[in-house]
Parts: C-alpha cells; sequence; structure tokens
C-alpha cells in the first residue's frame, strides 16, 4: 500500500464520466478548456480522437470514456477538454482529455484516502490509486501517468473480471 | 537631472561596455545599432553627446553625424566617433561632418571618460 | 565585466569562424584582395576586443598576425601556403587561449613556438622586423615647464567643441597659470555669437611629456592656433621673476615672449608633437549586426506568434461581419503585420547549413594534407535551412563521417592514379529538401565499402551468425551497429573510439535516420534524414472528408481533376493521366472515411522512387505556408503524418508524408 497516514492535505480536480466520478491531482491540471474542433488523426486507435491547437502547440486529446470501456461520449455543453501533463518514460507529455463534466477542486487529507478495492472492482486498480468518501460519493482518484500513458494496450476496464490479488 | 549620451554601435558587446562605463560614471545612455536605427532618438529631446562608431550597415557613423549636425535641436551637441584608425583621412572625413573628436579602439574606461571629459563637463 | 566577457567570447567565436572560413577561402583565391580584407577584418576585432575585455595574450598574439596580413594587404607579403597553415594553426591556438580553463604548458609552448614562426615568416620575407612595439612610455618622470598658445579658429562651437573644457583638462596636467586673452573680441554689432574670439596663453608645469599636452588638444588641433613647446626642465611656476612676468603681460595685453622666457632657462629640446598609438587600419563593418538570444525565448516567441496568427485569423473573420470600414482597416493591418512577424520570427530560429560548413572544409584540408591525399571538398545546396538545434547536434556526426570518408574512402594519390580515377579526391557535401525532410549527403568518390569484407567482419564480431541472410542494404547497416568499429583500424583520423554507431545514435536522436550506399570502386554515399520539426514548408492544403490536410508543395508535381467513378471500384488503382497510366492511392480507403465522396475529386501527382504515383484527396484548397509541429508521442504510430500544422481559423490541419503514406498504402493493397 502506497498510501501513508500523515495530514498531508492536497487538491484534487473531480470530474464526471458517466455515473462515475474521479479525481486527478491538480499538480497534473494544467487548465481546461471548452470543447473545440478537434482534428481527427486517421489510422489512431479510437479512444485517440484527434489533435486540437492548445495556443500554438497540438495537443493530441483522448477521449476518456472510450480508454476506460465505456460508451464512446456525446458531447454537451457541459463536455470539457482537461489539459493534463503526464510523465511518459521521464519526459513530460501533454495530452487533453475529454471529460463529461468537470465537478470542483476538492482538498483531501492524504489519511482520508482508502485504499483502492481489491476485489470484484470494475477498474483495474493499478489505475485506481485510491478511493476518496466525500459527500455520500465515492470518489476514484487516479494514477494519471498510467491512464494517459501512450501505450495504447492499456484499457481501463477490467473486462475479463479477473481477480486482482493486492 | 542626468545628462543623456546617445550611443550607436552595431557590436552588442560594444555597446554594452560602453553603456556599463557611462551609466557607472552617472549618464543616462541611449543607444542605438546603427545609424537609421538611433534616427528614433533625435527627437528634440536633450542629449548631452553623441557616441558613435563608423562603420555600421544600414547607415553609417559619418552620415548619422551629419544628420545629428543637421538637426536643429543638436547643431551644438559634442559628438564624439569610435575609430580604430590612425589614418587622418577617415578622421578628417568625420570632423568635416561634424565630429568633435573620437575615441580609440580598443579602449579601457578611463580612455573613454577622458575623451569624454574633453567636450562635456 | 564578466558578463562583457562572455558576450565578448561569443563574438569572437562568430569572429573565428568567419577568419577560418576566409582563410580557407583564401587558400582558393591567395589574391583576391577583398578576402584578405576580410581575413584582416576579422583579426583586428579580435586583437581590439581582446584587448578591451581583459584577453590581452589573445590580443598580443593576434596582433602579430594582424602584423602579417597587414603587409599582405600592402602587397608587401605573399599569400603562401605556409603562411595559410601557420595562420590556421594560429586560429586554434586562438581558440585555445579563448575557451580553455586554464592555460597549460602545452598551450604556452604553443603560443611561443606560433610567435617564433610568425616573426620568422615576416623577417625572412620582406626583411622587417615582425613586431612593432606599442608605444613605448619610458621617460624618467620629472616636471617639466611648458609653454601653449591656444586659439580656437571663431567657427570652432560648430563640432560641439568647447574650448573651455579643453583649458580644464589641461590645468589638470599640473600646475598653471592662464592668460586670457580677450581683445579680439569685436564691437557688439560686429559681434556673432556663435563664434569665438578668446585666446588663451598658458604655462604648465607637469610631469608629462609633451605628448600628453598635445593629447588634450587633439580634437581640436586642425581648428585652432596651437603652439606647444617645452621652456624648462622643473617648476617655471616656482620662480617669481616668472610670475611676475606673466603678471604684467596679462595687464598690458601682451603676448608672451617665449624667448625672454627661454632666457631665463635652459635648452628647449623637441618641439614636435606627435601623435599617439599606432593604430592600424582596418574597419568594423560587420554585414550583419546580430544579437544572441536564448533558444528557449525564441521558442516563447514562435508560440506567441502562432497564437497571435490565430487571434488575427479571427479577427478577420469577426471583422468580415461588422461591415465596419474602419474595423476592416485595422483587421487589414494588423494581418499585415502579423504575417510579417511571423515570417520574421520563423527566420530567426531557422539557420542555413552553411553555417557550419567551415568545420567541414577545415577538417578535409587538414586531414588530408596530414595523409598525402588531395581532395577537393564541394558543397551543394548549403542555404538549406535547419532549425538552429539540429544543425548544432549534425556537427559532430558529419565531422566524422567525413574524417572517415577521407581515412577509409578516398584513395592516397598513387592508388587512384593506378585504378584510373583522377588524383584527387572529392567529397560532396549535399543538402535538400524532400517531401517533410531534409536530405544531407555525403559523398565521395573513393574505394567504397566491401560487402562480403563487411559480412565477414560482422560474423568475427559475432553481430550476425554464418547463416544469416542479408541484402545488400542490410549489410551495409551493419556499420551503424554498435561494436562494429574495432581497435583494429583505429588510425589517426578515424579511431578515436568513435564509430558508427555513435553517428546513428546522435542522429536518432534528432529524430534523423542514417543510411549507407556503396558501390565498389566507386565511393560511399551517406544520406541523413532528418524531419522538418520546427520547420516551415511551403504546402497544399487538401481535404479529405472533414479533415484538412498539408502535403509538401515539393512533393507534388500536377493536380488532376478526375471524375470520382474513375477512382470508386477501380480494382486495378490505376488512373490515365495525360495519357500516363498512373498507379494511385486513394486517401479515403486508406483513412477508412466512408462518407460520400465528392462527385470530382483530385489527384496530386507525386514522385515515388522515381516514377509517378497518383495521390486522391477530394479537394485543394490552395497553398498554404505551415509551420510543421510535432505530433507528440501518442502519434508515433501514425507515421504518415509528420507533424501538424496550425491553420488561420485556429483549427489543426495534419502534414502528410507522401512517401510514407505510398509506402504503407501499397502494403494493405
Amino acid at each position: 500500500m502506497e498510501e501513508q497516514i500523515n495530514t498531508n492535505i492536497k487538491s484534487y480536480l473531480s470530474f464526471k464520466l458517466g455515473e462515475e466520478v474521479f479525481a486527478a491531482g491538480v499538480k497534473n491540471v494544467l487548465n481546461i478548456l471548452e470543447m473545440v474542433k478537434i482534428t481527427e488523426v486517421p489510422k489512431a486507435p479510437d479512444y485517440m480522437k484527434g489533435v486540437i491547437n492548445l495556443r500554438g502547440a497540438v495537443l493530441p486529446v483522448i477521449d476518456t470514456r472510450i480508454k476506460f470501456g465505456m460508451e464512446e461520449s456525446e458531447f454537451t455543453k457541459d463536455t470539457c477538454i482537461v489539459v493534463c501533463e503526464v510523465d511518459q518514460d521521464g519526459e513530460e507529455v501533454k495530452v487533453g482529455a475529454i471529460v463529461d463534466a468537470v465537478k470542483e477542486v476538492i482538498e483531501i487529507d492524504d489519511k482520508d484516502i482508502l485504499p483502492p478495492p481489491g476485489i470484484g472492482n470494475k477498474y483495474k486498480s493499478e489505475f485506481i490509486t485510491g478511493v476518496i468518501h466525500l459527500d455520500e460519493q465515492f470518489i476514484l482518484k487516479l494514477d494519471m501517468n498510467k491512464v494517459f500513458s501512450t501505450d495504447e494496450l492499456v484499457m481501463l476496464q477490467n473486462n475479463q473480471n479477473e481477480t486482482n490479488n493486492e | 537631472m542626468k545628462k543623456r549620451i546617445l550611443i550607436v554601435d552595431d557590436s552588442e558587446s560594444i555597446r554594452e561596455v560602453l553603456s556599463f562605463t557611462l551609466e557607472n560614471a552617472g549618464y543616462d545612455v541611449l543607444a542605438g545599432v546603427d545609424g537609421e536605427d538611433a534616427q528614433k532618438y533625435l527627437n528634440g529631446e536633450p542629449i548631452a553627446l553623441v557616441i558613435t562608431d563608423l562603420h555600421m550597415p544600414n547607415k553609417d557613423g559619418i552620415g548619422f553625424i551629419k544628420d545629428v549636425r543637421a538637426h536643429e535641436d543638436y547643431k551644438r551637441v559634442p559628438i564624439l566617433f569610435l575609430t580604430t584608425e590612425s589614418q587622418t583621412a577617415k578622421k578628417m572625413e568625420a570632423k568635416s561632418a561634424g565630429a568633435t573628436g573620437w575615441i580609440v579602439k580598443p579602449f579601457v574606461p578611463q580612455k573613454l571618460l577622458a575623451a569624454i571629459n574633453k567636450v562635456v563637463r | 565585466m564578466d558578463q562583457f566577457k562572455q558576450k565578448f567570447k561569443e563574438e569572437a567565436t562568430d569572429l573565428i569562424n568567419d577568419l577560418e572560413e576566409a582563410l580557407l577561402l583564401l587558400e582558393q583565391n591567395p589574391n583576391d584582395k577583398d578576402i584578405v580584407e576580410r581575413v584582416f577584418r576579422a583579426m583586428h576585432s579580435l586583437k581590439g576586443g581582446g584587448a578591451m575585455f581583459g584577453f590581452d595574450h589573445v590580443s598580443e598574439f593576434t596582433h602579430h598576425l594582424e602584423t602579417i596580413y597587414d603587409l599582405v594587404r600592402e602587397d608587401k607579403f605573399l599569400v603562401s601556403a605556409d603562411l595559410l597553415t601557420i595562420t590556421l594553426e594560429s586560429v586554434d591556438h586562438i581558440k585555445d587561449l579563448l575557451f580553455s580553463d586554464e592555460i597549460t604548458k602545452e598551450i604556452e609552448n604553443n603560443h611561443s613556438v606560433l610567435i617564433t614562426k610568425l616573426s620568422t615568416l615576416a623577417t625572412n620575407d620582406v626583411g622587417k622586423a615582425a613586431t612593432p612595439i606599442e608605444n613605448q612610455d619610458n621617460t624618467a618622470s620629472t616636471q617639466k615647464s611648458f609653454y601653449v598658445f591656444f586659439k580656437p579658429n571663431p567657427d570652432v562651437f560648430e563640432n560641439g567643441t568647447n574650448p573651455l573644457y579643453l583649458l580644464d583638462e589641461l590645468c589638470e596636467l599640473g600646475e598653471s597659470r592662464i592668460i586670457s586673452h580677450s581683445e579680439n573680441i569685436p564691437l557688439l554689432d560686429d559681434l556673432k555669437e556663435s563664434n569665438s574670439y578668446l585666446y588663451w596663453e598658458v604655462i604648465i608645469v607637469t610631469d608629462q611629456e609633451l605628448n600628453a599636452i598635445g593629447d588634450v588638444f587633439l580634437f581640436v588641433e586642425d581648428d585652432c592656433e596651437l603652439e606647444i613647446t617645452q621652456v624648462a626642465e622643473g617648476n617655471l611656476l616656482a620662480d617669481e621673476k616668472v610670475i611676475r612676468y606673466l603678471a604684467d603681460i596679462e595687464k598690458e595685453s601682451k603676448v608672451v615672449d617665449i624667448q625672454k622666457l627661454e632666457r631665463e632657462i635652459s635648452k628647449n629640446k623637441e618641439n614636435k608633437t606627435e601623435q599617439g598609438s599606432k593604430e592600424s587600419t582596418g574597419t568594423d563593418t560587420s554585414v550583419i549586426s546580430s544579437i544572441r538570444v536564448a533558444s528557449d525565448k525564441i521558442d516563447t516567441l514562435m508560440n506567441l506568434v502562432s497564437e497571435l496568427v490565430t487571434t488575427q485569423a479571427r479577427l478577420s473573420l469577426f471583422t468580415e461581419q461588422q461591415e465596419d470600414a474602419e474595423l476592416d482597416a485595422i483587421g487589414e493591418n494588423i494581418q499585415k503585420l502579423s504575417r510579417q512577424l511571423r515570417d520574421n520570427a520563423f527566420s530567426i530560429s531557422l539557420i542555413p547549413l552553411q553555417s557550419i560548413i567551415t568545420r567541414f572544409q577545415r577538417l578535409v584540408r587538414d586531414l588530408s594534407n596530414g595523409l598525402g591525399k588531395k581532395i577537393n571538398f564541394k558543397t551543394e545546396g548549403t542555404e538549406t535551412e535547419l532549425d538552429k538545434t539540429i544543425i548544432e547536434n549534425l556537427t559532430d556526426p558529419i565531422l566524422h563521417i567525413i574524417r572517415t570518408s577521407i581515412d577509409h574512402g578516398i584513395e592516397d594519390v598513387q592508388t587512384r592514379i593506378n585504378s584510373g580515377k583522377p588524383e584527387e579526391g572529392t567529397i560532396l557535401l549535399r543538402s535538400f529538401y524532400s517531401g517533410t525532410n531534409v536530405f544531407i549527403q555525403i559523398i565521395d568518390d573513393g574505394k567504397g565499402l566491401d560487402h562480403e569484407k563487411i559480412r565477414q567482419k560482422a560474423i568475427e564480431k559475432n553481430l550476425i551468425s554464418e547463416s544469416t541472410q542479408l541484402s545488400k542494404k542490410e549489410v551495409f547497416d551493419l556499420i551503424f551497429m554498435a561494436g562494429f568499429s574495432t581497435a583494429k583500424e583505429v588510425t589517426d583520423v578515424s579511431g578515436r573510439g568513435v564509430g558508427m554507431d555513435v553517428v546513428k545514435r546522435k542522429i536518432s536522436a534528432i529524430r534523423g535516420d542514417v543510411e549507407v550506399d556503396s558501390e565498389p570502386g566507386e565511393g560511399t554515399t551517406i544520406t541523413i534524414k532528418l524531419p522538418l520539426t520546427l520547420s516551415i514548408i511551403d504546402g497544399l492544403l487538401v481535404r479529405v472528408g472533414v479533415t484538412d490536410f498539408i502535403v509538401p508543395l515539393s512533393a507534388v508535381q500536377k493536380i488532376y481533376a478526375v471524375n470520382k467513378s474513375e477512382i470508386i471500384d477501380n480494382y486495378t488503382h490505376t488512373v490515365v493521366l495525360d495519357e500516363k497510366q498512373t498507379p494511385f492511392h486513394n486517401m479515403r480507403e486508406f483513412f477508412t472515411i466512408d462518407k460520400e465522396m465528392p462527385d470530382t475529386v483530385q489527384v496530386l501527382v507525386v514522385t515515388y522512387e522515381e516514377q509517378s504515383v497518383g495521390i486522391v484527396v477530394d479537394y485543394v484548397v490552395g497553398e498554404y505556408q505551415a509551420v510543421i509541429k510535432p505530433l507528440g508521442k501518442h502519434y508515433k504510430d501514425q507515421e504518415f503524418i509528420s507533424g501538424a500544422t496550425i491553420l488561420g481559423d485556429g483549427s489543426v490541419a495534419l502534414v502528410l508524408d507522401t512517401n510514407k503514406i505510398i509506402k504503407q498504402s501499397a502494403e494493405e493493397v
């Protein structure tokens, strides 16, 4: 278990995908964009939605729902792109993640983060580093570096429903 | 008020060493990269001294000296030019264009200030 | 002062590069006065700057060089191979002096050896002392008394001179007595306020030499009557008789009678004013003045410019809708400005390959001389521009390739004659754009690579097994494998423990590729292929489905409009264009875009492996100058896309690599 008991308060951005709420460390989040026109890149995996212009630079955009094994996003006025900076083989890589809605920034003490449930969980535990119980709701804390890795084989959902021995 | 000196030289290091020396000696410094660029400072604001290089792209020092002299507000402003030449021809050309004197490169700060001392007090 | 030193070092690097380049040119054209002038100028600036920024040894050393080239300028000295060799060695030495952390014994020795060589050279050939020595100032400092007569011309003010400042400066030299003469001032009606009517006589007692007094009037000596005479050793003003005499003169508005003064004192010595230092001629005309900027600032600038262009495009769109003439005019102006700014910013981050050529020329010259080989180094297309960081990382690999080529490729003169080749070998460095890549080739006409020998050696080194079947290209690729180069072939030249594997690694690091091709007996060609990252290309903006793509204009030969019926369900995948059967690749198929195709589609004809091949797109929008941006790691598998660019409306278009598309598409069919 990587979480330790101390009073270390960190900020997280929470966002919605379908009915599920996830949290990403704000240190990974650069900014939040409204949906813009995405240029599709041919012959790329489905979840690689395309590229957009981020202030003159080209930013790859991932459809987080597909990546997480949910149905493809239908864009609404709440849909937005969370621009994250993740560590990829020691290199900082920027990537945009399409989410259904951004909720809020929450401050959570490390000691209030519960270990990820091992058995019977819908998502592979290597991507979920913890569970936050807040206002009658369970928020899944994500390992952004792993989730947005360039490795296209990584799928979040535990399709085989296999047992993870934590 | 501090006296203002306009320096014109295409070499960045010369400009920097001039500015550094002059600012430490208590002057305000305006800097232009060539005769063309320095025109923007000939705007009627008081200038106590002009120091210009002779060999510059766009507009050389001789041309610039003439411009300064032709300007109603700077008819009497002392002008020193930077030169590496002992040839009197070039000096004469600059003088007849209206220069007051010259500074021989390379110079050390004392030498520079000594030359300035001849024309500005 | 340190920051100036640093700046000077940077400038000196440019000067040294320029100097080297000019010297190599001079070798080709020893009588070209302009080149001599350029050499001299660079030396002169190095000397001057060196002295100014505290690199005295550089200044002193360069002075020796400059002296010789001054003679060359005056046709008193001939440009010889010897001279150039020593000069180039000297240039290396100057680099050592400037950039070594400490002055080692070796550098010191080199210093004196080179100075001796230079001096000998200068003396032998012209029978002239090599080094005029700078100002000699060794007179003992004792007080002397001088008489100064100073009468400025009436128009002295016109050059900005103030005679009073000069008198002030004069008085600072020592103890003085000034007699002002105002008797020439006219009546008020005749007085011109811009004229000077005064003159002065000064007795000054100082430990300075006559020169120093002359220096006070340096700027005005042609605009005044000036007389400076040493009238006595010792302090004349300590003599009461003299003081009284001067007071009388002033009262009576008379002029000092020097003879009378002199009678009081000992003899007069020299009386000629001489001017200061022996500054040599030479100009500092640099064609382009430049400044240095940290490259991250350029990156920021580029990003800001792109953003500006995007914003501008939005503004254009908005102004169109407003139908306001004034807003239109402003919008147009901003469009013009941002375009200029964009072009300018781009040109800043690109530098031509030419900027690193000198080092290669130098290497060829030095090595071929050392090995007794004759080599002509030629260049083509060095105006090709590349991003600065790429250029920086290219120098070493290219140096190594050339080194290897000289050492192992080009044969010695005798061998070449025996095999019926011209005795002078050739190394050609050529560069060109193709598609979205820049190619740099190093081509020699040497003995070429022995394909079988490489195979054998690779087997020896356990890189491949006896039974491995390899194509010619695969065999050549072996030389890029780590562990292929061995100590066995370490020579002075290409040894040094680096092999072609390092070349490969370094080029990969800048996302490039390197290939070798060779014909035994005919020579070797090494091709470096680099992506056009952070570069601008002239592109053709095309559309397939809803997506915009850029095809490099240089790749496109011709564009044809074709009815979709000729494309759809065409199993031969060829179409007749200008009566020629042309194979085509339909981008809709390739990209699996299944929307309805327009009735008329367009075929871009490009060259692929020396054949004309068609690329079918929906339609061509127009030409577009594209700044290529990397697509990032997430799309590393989409190799046929070499990057992306931002369009005027802020959306992104993808840049296609036609070669890769055709290759991949052909494999899929």
